[in-house]
């Protein structure tokens, strides 16, 4: 295999210091997502599915100066930028086919993704796979012509037999032992799918890698926060994190510069679960893996534990990503270092 | 706490002798070119502390335990460079002895990075050391990117058919996987050979128990003279003496994606040579100890 001249490595994975920005290279044909097909315009109708989460928010304050922002949430936002308009309604329901047909939308970001367990398996589910079906069979019917939906690095899952970097080609294996959150590998699923049958509507799928932040409510960043920190005895994966405004930056970029495939997006760089945990504050509390599972899995079923012990797995075995293809595609590099991603989630 | 700092507080307490050896390693270290984030670490997990302290065990198992004889390690080149050689031994000393060589023979000292096995990232603290120490679960994606990054990495083609082999198997190279000849195709990758005599004999196991073992989710269960009989302390190695050859740089060149016999070929050759490496260094030995 030919190797392009960028294959030169320090670049890529930056730590500490800024990477230099990337060269442009000579592009493979089937490259296709280094063929960014001219973006958004300033002024364009956009609509943020999801714009009361904190993400939402985030994106919604980097768009807003840019374009005519038209936002759409189960909950309501109180006390929203003025000049945008937000509706609220639910995903799922006929209502929400009004909005598009209404405000015609030219590009859609898709945050409307319930990542927590309150709701129940099956409302969850219906929300992420079928609000996500529907909204992209709107797109079609009311000539939406470029979509970012933001999918996770978990989508790939935790195991032991995961290359350190894995580049977007990677299966998507979460379902394999944590099966709570299929449906976002299934969201993923058929956004990619859309991707390839659709390539007249500019579709960009982005896996953030663990996005911690003040706003972002994540179950990463709940973990982070506690006092005590439950973790496995003997292990101690490497992490990559990222901080929520260079996801949302992650977002304005992908609309802007149009690109169409899918991407990870990986922030300044990966530190072991204890680093992480001592530097937001907190004190690792190992225990054995079997005490751990039966121990997480009876407190989740009677709530008194957010997370299914399925994410045990996410404390023992790496899910790092490699995140070239984005930064090469549109210039893409996190602002926020390490110690300050940390720092957004001190206690 | 973290492994650098229990390793941290165990070191503390050496006697003297053991400080030159410790600045030793700590001058070969700063020797070697990093790309550490600002917590310490390179971008596989790689942490230069956790590794020192591994060394100076290692250092010691390689001066005093083993004596080890290095004879070509002026051949290693500089830059990326897939180090094969034979697996054996029950438990991968033989990967940690030719580190050592690296780090502490070579000229400049190198990282070794090794490809673990499938299984080592299951097993409770070994992933971590494995990883902290330089090595990675053997992916192509891993050893690609390695190679990319200018690393020199290790692995064994023969994998645990070779390391879990009985002792009257000892020295017959078993079946080479292709997937190294492949990676070194791919990313234009010279391939010093690499022989280790006395590996083979260090814990002469006398049969392995699958049933045990996949009850256990292990690729093996030896069974040694010593090993299960005395727990743990049966997993101590015999003192054999190691001698390690390697070899000239090999390169080679093709389309990575050919069949395997052609593939094969070349992977034939590599092993020729570390046979003819290993026979050798079986005949210039006069005693299995010294």
């Amino acid at each position: 295999m030919a190797r392009a001249p960028h294959d030169t490595p320090e670049g890529f994975f930056h730590f500490g210091e800024p990477a230099a920005p990337p060269v442009a290279a000579p592009v493979h044909a089937s490259e296709t997502w280094l063929h960014p097909r001219g973006g958004a315009r300033p002024g364009e109708t956009v609509l943020i599915t999801g714009i009361a989460g904190g993400q939402g928010r985030l994106v919604a304050r980097r768009l807003a100066n840019t374009f005519d922002l038209v936002g759409a949430d189960r909950t309501p936002w109180e006390g929203h930028p003025p000049g945008l308009r937000v509706h609220t309604v639910d995903i799922r329901k006929r209502k929400f086919e009004d909005i598009l047909r209404t405000e015609r939308p030219s590009a859609v970001v898709h945050l409307a993704l319930v990542r927590h367990f309150r709701l129940g398996e099956e409302l969850r589910h219906e929300i992420n796979v079928l609000g996500t079906k529907r909204l992209l069979e709107y797109a079609i019917a009311h000539g939406v012509k470029r979509i970012v939906v933001v999918s996770s690095s978990y989508v790939y899952g935790a195991l032991p037999d995961n290359p350190y970097y894995m580049d977007e080609d990677s299966p998507l294996n979460v379902s394999r032992n944590y099966t709570e959150i299929r449906d976002l590998a299934e969201v993923d699923t058929l956004a990619n799918a859309f991707l390839w049958r659709h390539p007249e509507i500019t579709t960009t799928v982005l896996r953030p890698v663990n996005t911690l932040g003040y706003y972002v409510h994540s179950a990463i960043g709940r973990y982070l926060r506690q006092r005590y920190v439950p973790t496995i005895m003997g292990f101690n994966p490497m992490m990559q994190f990222i901080h929520e405004e260079d996801v949302a930056e992650a977002v304005a970029l992908a609309l802007q510069a149009g690109t169409h495939g899918v991407f990870n997006v990986t922030g300044p760089g990966a530190v072991p679960l204890k680093v992480a945990i001592s530097e937001s504050g907190g004190a690792a509390v190992p225990m054995p893996e079997t005490f751990a599972r039966a121990i997480f899995s009876r407190l989740f079923r009677w709530g008194l534990y957010p997370t299914p012990s399925g994410a045990i797995n996410f404390l023992k075995y790496p899910c790092t990503l490699d995140g070239r293809r984005f930064q090469q595609a549109t210039g893409f590099t996190p602002l926020f270092s390490l110690e300050d991603v940390f720092a957004s989630v001190r206690r | 706490m973290s492994l650098a700092t229990l390793s941290r507080g165990a070191t503390r307490t050496l006697p003297h002798t053991l400080h030159a050896l410790e600045r030793e390693i700590d001058e070969r270290m700063a020797r070697i070119p990093t790309r550490l984030n600002s917590y310490g670490y390179d971008a596989w997990g790689f942490h230069t502390e956790t590794t020192k302290r591994a060394m100076l065990f290692t250092a010691l198992l390689y001066r005093y335990w083993f004596r080890v004889s290095v004879h070509g390690i002026d051949r290693i080149p500089p830059g990326r460079c897939l180090v094969i050689g034979n697996h054996a031994g029950q438990i991968a000393l033989d990967a940690a002895m030719i580190g050592a060589a690296t780090f502490l023979e070579a000229e400049p000292p190198r990282i070794s990075r090794g490809m673990g096995e499938y299984w080592l990232p299951t097993v409770p603290f070994v992933n971590e050391i494995m990883v902290r120490t330089g090595s990675v679960v053997g992916t192509r994606k891993n050893c690609i990117d390695m190679l990319e990054q200018g690393e020199l990495v290790i692995a064994f083609p023969e994998g645990i058919r070779g390391m879990n082999k009985l002792i009257w198997e000892r020295y017959q190279l078993q079946e080479f996987g292709q997937g190294f000849m492949r990676l070194a195709l791919e990313t234009d990758t010279p391939i010093v050979p690499v022989a280790v005599v006395g590996s083979e004999e260090q814990a002469p196991a006398i049969a392995n128990v699958m049933p045990l073992a996949r009850l256990l989710g292990m690729p093996a269960f030896p069974v040694t003279l010593t090993w299960p009989w005395l727990g743990f302390l049966g997993m101590l190695p015999l003192p054999v003496k190691y001698r390690v050859y390697f070899g000239e740089p090999m390169r080679f060149s093709g389309n990575p994606s050919d069949e395997d016999e052609v593939i094969a070929e070349k992977v034939d050759q590599v092993k020729a040579r570390i046979a003819a490496m290993l026979a050798g260094g079986l005949g210039a030995r006069r005693s299995l100890f010294w």
